[in-house]
């Protein structure tokens, strides 16, 4: 008994969920809006019960929103209406968890965040002594060019008109010059790794 | 942006849109169309020489005929796949008539390889296949693509597989009527290879050619073009 109460709820529901898209696609605002109101707490409880840890549950039940919006012209009339809405719902949600995934693929967990910033200070006596070593050693064995352009515009911090100035040469022959000591010295820190 | 906003800037400016035709009657157009150009094609390249003899050919007639009802179903699918709500089965329709065309081409290398043995079976590089195709299936292609995208992005990957594999069966069934090459394993390797080719190759990219709108596309498309 309960359950054909339930079912005529649903096919009422279905109908009028129907008779208000029609009327959206006809150019009825109020109506659409009534809908897509009606809408949100259905999919709200499709997409929490689906992920129930999703911190983003409204990111993605606005995602849906936008989706059931620009596809509407995609409902026909004559056919169900809620495997339509349904459709769209599942799919967007899986686009969400594969966009979480991927993030989540270049994402490590750590409890103490590690020291990266440039600044000595932020570092351990050790890290920095053995950095600056490592780049002194490596300017070293730069040739005259590259070291040049890197003292001028990576060290004094001239730009590169005033470097051009400087050490009379072209600002792409400078640009060419410090591209090539910072890959040289990235190769030679990957190596020593 | 709250939801409840978010519902209120969609509904603002609801423009009226007129609902998609059924997928089988975007199918026909499409086919009507994609037909007269490879025809035009045909045309211009000249049909084969012995072209009385094959037509006169079952086995001939079945071949061609069955890359036709694929690519006309392959239509068919791209377009329901298109559609949310429509039940999933109706992405495999071509299956039957790809299954048939295959069949036909293994049939005849079957008998290829009873009458010559392996020679029967040899393959030779012809590599005009591939560039041909594509080249006939291009506008068909385009065709079908502008088509799929009026629909929603629910299934991109098989959606640009059947919409290519449409545009490439195609095409197959065109390069036949022009192109004498008719030792099956030939026609097996190098034209249903070719078409198999494409549609993985599109398939790939379904995703990044098909994808949802974002807000902002999705109300600058309301505010220019009612659909």
């Amino acid at each position: 008994m309960r359950d054909s109460a339930d079912t005529k709820t649903r096919r009422d529901r279905e109908e009028h969920w129907r008779a208000l898209m029609r009327s959206g696609q006809n150019g009825d605002g109020k109506a659409y809006a009534q809908l897509l109101s009606e809408l949100l707490p259905l999919l709200r409880r499709v997409v929490t019960h689906k992920w129930p840890s999703a911190p983003d549950v409204e990111d993605v039940v606005q995602e849906v929103l936008v989706s059931l919006h620009t596809v509407r012209h995609t409902y026909d009339p004559n056919r169900p209406f809620m495997p339509w809405v349904m459709t769209i719902t599942k799919c967007r949600f899986a686009d969400a968890a594969r966009r979480r995934y991927a993030r989540s693929a270049n994402e490590t967990t750590v409890d103490v965040f590690p020291e990266t910033f440039s600044g000595d200070q932020t570092k351990t006596e050790q890290e920095t002594s053995t950095d600056q070593e490592d780049l002194r050693k490596l300017m070293s064995t730069l040739p005259g060019g590259q070291r040049q352009a890197i003292e001028l515009l990576k060290i004094q911090g001239l730009s590169l008109q005033e470097a051009s100035r400087v050490a009379g040469k072209s600002v792409a022959s400078l640009k060419v010059g410090v591209h090539r000591a910072i890959k040289a010295m990235r190769d030679a820190l990957e190596r020593k790794t | 942006m709250r939801t409840e906003e978010l519902i209120a800037t969609l509904t603002e400016n609801c423009s009226p849109v007129r609902p998609l035709a059924h997928p089988e009657w975007r199918a026909v157009p499409w086919f009507a169309i994609s037909l007269g150009y490879v025809a035009a094609v045909v045309a211009a390249m000249g049909l084969r020489l012995d072209i009385s003899t094959k037509l006169a050919d079952w086995r001939f007639l079945a071949e061609v005929g069955a890359a036709l009802a694929t690519s006309m179903m392959a239509a068919a699918s791209a377009f329901c796949a298109g559609c949310p709500g429509r039940p999933v089965w109706e992405r495999f329709a071509p299956v039957p008539f790809l299954a048939l065309w295959l069949a036909s081409l293994g049939i005849e290398c079957w008998r290829d390889w009873l009458a010559s043995g392996g020679a029967g079976l040899a393959i030779r590089p012809d590599l005009m296949c591939l560039p041909v195709i594509l080249a006939i299936s291009i506008v068909p292609g385009v065709l079908i693509l502008i088509m799929i995208r009026r629909g929603a992005p629910i299934a991109p990957i098989s959606t640009m597989g059947l919409a290519a594999l449409a545009a490439a069966a195609l095409g197959a069934a065109g390069l036949r009527l022009f192109h004498t090459e008719d030792a099956s394993i030939m026609v097996l390797v190098w034209q249903f290879g070719s078409v198999a080719l494409l549609t993985g190759l599109e398939a790939i990219f379904g995703r990044r050619i098909l994808r949802w709108p974002t807000l902002q596309e999705a109300l600058a498309a309301d505010r220019h073009s009612p659909r």
